[in-house]
């Protein structure tokens, strides 16, 4: 990994149990906040590509807004795939029932990968990222 | 996916439901051990962790009483029998898991 340090981001702007969004050199980036220690991994979920810092952060555990899959933010791992939806007692219409098969069999091939992570430092009050 | 690693995280977060509810992860290391990769199996195919001892009926309203942990779900029953249905938590205060019996909630006195 490259020792490449870029400032990113004020340690401050970052509670505990936090993450902030970044973008380094074109790369977009999460900050999170584990009791701290700071860990960085790519913003875009490995599922579906939705930005992982609308989710929510649990330890090191991170959980995507969109579906619910869940990465470890120290290495990366992707733990879980996309939770099914509750679409309620009501069926819905016959022409929302096509468009959901189809939805369903699009999402059927996708994949939940691991995401990237970056390596970090705390130095003088900011939290350094090496790309 | 790695069952190991979904198993730890799995853990982790079912501790912090179980525990204000009184209840802890069986002292059985291996029982635990195997009911944890169960869910990980029933995770990676249904994409929710139930509980490896109930059947899904492909009923939400009934299948979501069978999300681990579905100790909220069963109060009553699990706290008369101090355990829940797999063995997976046991009240806070048992030591020897295998001494608790496994009764039906008929002989209980629920239902």
């Amino acid at each position: 990994m490259s020792d490449n340090f870029i400032r990113a981001i004020n340690a401050d702007e970052v509670a505990p149990g936090g993450m902030k969004a970044v973008e380094l050199d074109g790369n977009e980036i999460v900050v999170c906040n584990c009791g701290g220690t700071y860990y960085a991994v790519q913003r875009r979920c490995g599922h579906m590509n939705a930005p992982l810092d609308m989710g929510t952060l649990d330890g090191t555990y991170l959980t995507c807004a969109m579906h619910c899959a869940q990465f470890d933010v120290t290495t990366g791992e992707a733990l879980s795939g996309p939770v099914p939806p509750a679409l309620g007692h009501e069926s819905p219409p016959p022409m929302m029932v096509e468009y959901l098969k189809n939805i369903d069999m699009l999402m059927k091939d996708v994949r939940t990968e691991s995401i990237r992570t970056y390596a970090t430092k705390l130095e003088a009050g900011w939290v350094q990222i090496a790309l | 996916m790695n069952a190991e690693s979904r198993k730890k995280a799995l853990q982790y977060f079912f501790e912090k439901v179980v525990g204000p509810l009184g209840f802890k992860f069986t002292p059985d290391t291996e029982l635990k051990d195997f009911l944890l990769e169960q869910e990980v199996i029933l995770e990676s195919k249904h994409g929710i962790p139930f509980c490896p001892c109930q059947p899904i009926r492909h009923d939400r309203e009934r299948d979501m009483q069978i999300v681990c942990p579905c100790i909220p779900f069963h109060r009553e029953h699990f706290d008369a029998i101090k355990r829940c249905w797999c063995g997976l938590f046991v009240h806070k205060d048992v030591i020897d898991p295998d001494s608790l019996p496994q009764l039906p909630p008929k002989e209980v006195g629920l239902e």
